[in-house]
């Protein structure tokens, strides 16, 4: 793990230091994906049910227009879903950024999962794709 | 090089600028003139046209340079880090301006009721794609942002992590079109 992968990456630069590590940029490129993932997640979740709409709604109160009704409207419960996943965004990039900030991750694999798991995501928030798994997993949760 | 040949590649740069110019200004205009429109929410939705075209302008513009990054050729760094700063700017002005107008798309008559009523799948596949979609191109471009401020221009001797930047603005562009065809799409169906 502690290898440089990349055969360039053993070349000294020019000021003789030794070549960047590329665990920050793992970390900077995970976060914002598992920020992709609270979105769909709390998406969701939130049309479940009237009450977990209004518990992820809680959370995005702090937003300007995330309350009000009326011809000027309100984003409503977008805006829980928008917090959350910015909670996650920035919480996980903080922890990972500080964990892997000296440690070398294979890049070739990371960049392999991580269009993988965008598309994913994606998909996941294509209704046509999602719902009849959601409403499988419902019927099966009882 | 001739005086001749001076001038004719002079001329090429001069029409490359005016035609990137000119397109630019005629492309603004496409939702700058939303400005002017009969509606109480004109600010809204000349704000986050402008954003959002200025944003797929810079957008696209970044997919060359990241060909460069993924091909391993020589990058100017310096230039290619202020426009990745400049790129994930517009993007938040994007999301940011996206939030304003959509309280109205909400709103009491507004054009969520409209669709809904007339053409719901709209509403139902395409606007609850794109709110969520939109919303990308701005965290990706800020680790873009990130990744080359932090390490400078020794990133020129990790070809892995060069090509990673790379393909990381070739994704945030595909979710930022999406964002702005589907945008146009629902505002031609029915306007704020």
């Amino acid at each position: 793990m502690n290898q440089h992968p990349n055969n360039q990456s053993s070349v000294k630069n020019s000021d003789n230091k030794s070549p960047p590590v590329s665990g920050p940029l793992v970390a900077a490129t995970l976060a914002p994906v598992l920020g992709f993932y609270t979105l769909m997640i709390s998406h969701h979740i939130s049309r479940v049910s009237k009450a977990l709409d209004q518990l992820v709604h809680a959370y995005g109160y702090w937003i300007p227009g995330s309350l009000g009704n009326g011809p000027d409207g309100s984003i409503g419960s977008y805006s829980g879903k928008e917090t959350l996943a910015l909670m996650v965004w920035f919480l996980s990039w903080g922890i990972f950024h500080f964990l892997w900030r000296k440690q070398e991750l294979p890049v070739n694999r990371w960049i392999t999962l991580f269009l993988g798991s965008l598309a994913f995501v994606t998909l996941c928030l294509f209704h046509p794709f999602i719902d009849p798994i959601l409403m499988l997993l419902l019927s099966t949760g009882g | 090089m001739s005086t001749e040949q001076y001038l004719h590649g002079n001329l090429a740069k001069i029409l490359v600028r005016t035609q990137a110019i000119l397109a630019l200004l005629i492309l603004l205009l496409l939702a700058g003139l939303d400005f002017f429109f009969p509606t109480n929410y004109s600010l809204q939705a000349g704000l986050h046209g402008v954003s959002a075209i200025s944003a797929i302008v810079a957008g696209t513009y970044l997919t060359h340079r990241a060909y460069a990054l993924i091909r391993g050729v020589h990058v100017n760094f310096k230039s290619l880090r202020y426009w990745v700063l400049g790129s994930t700017a517009l993007n938040f002005l994007g999301a940011v301006s996206g939030n304003w107008i959509y309280m109205r798309y909400r709103g009491e008559n507004g054009p969520r009721d409209w669709i809904l009523k007339n053409a719901p799948d709209f509403h139902n596949y395409m606007m609850e794609f794109k709110e969520f979609v939109t919303l990308f191109p701005f965290p990706l471009m800020a680790a873009v942002t990130f990744i080359l401020f932090y390490y400078g221009d020794d990133i020129h001797v990790r070809r892995d992590l060069t090509q990673f930047v790379g393909i990381t603005i070739l994704v945030s562009w595909l979710f930022l079109l999406i964002g702005f065809v589907t945008g146009l799409v629902l505002a031609k169906l029915h306007f704020v």
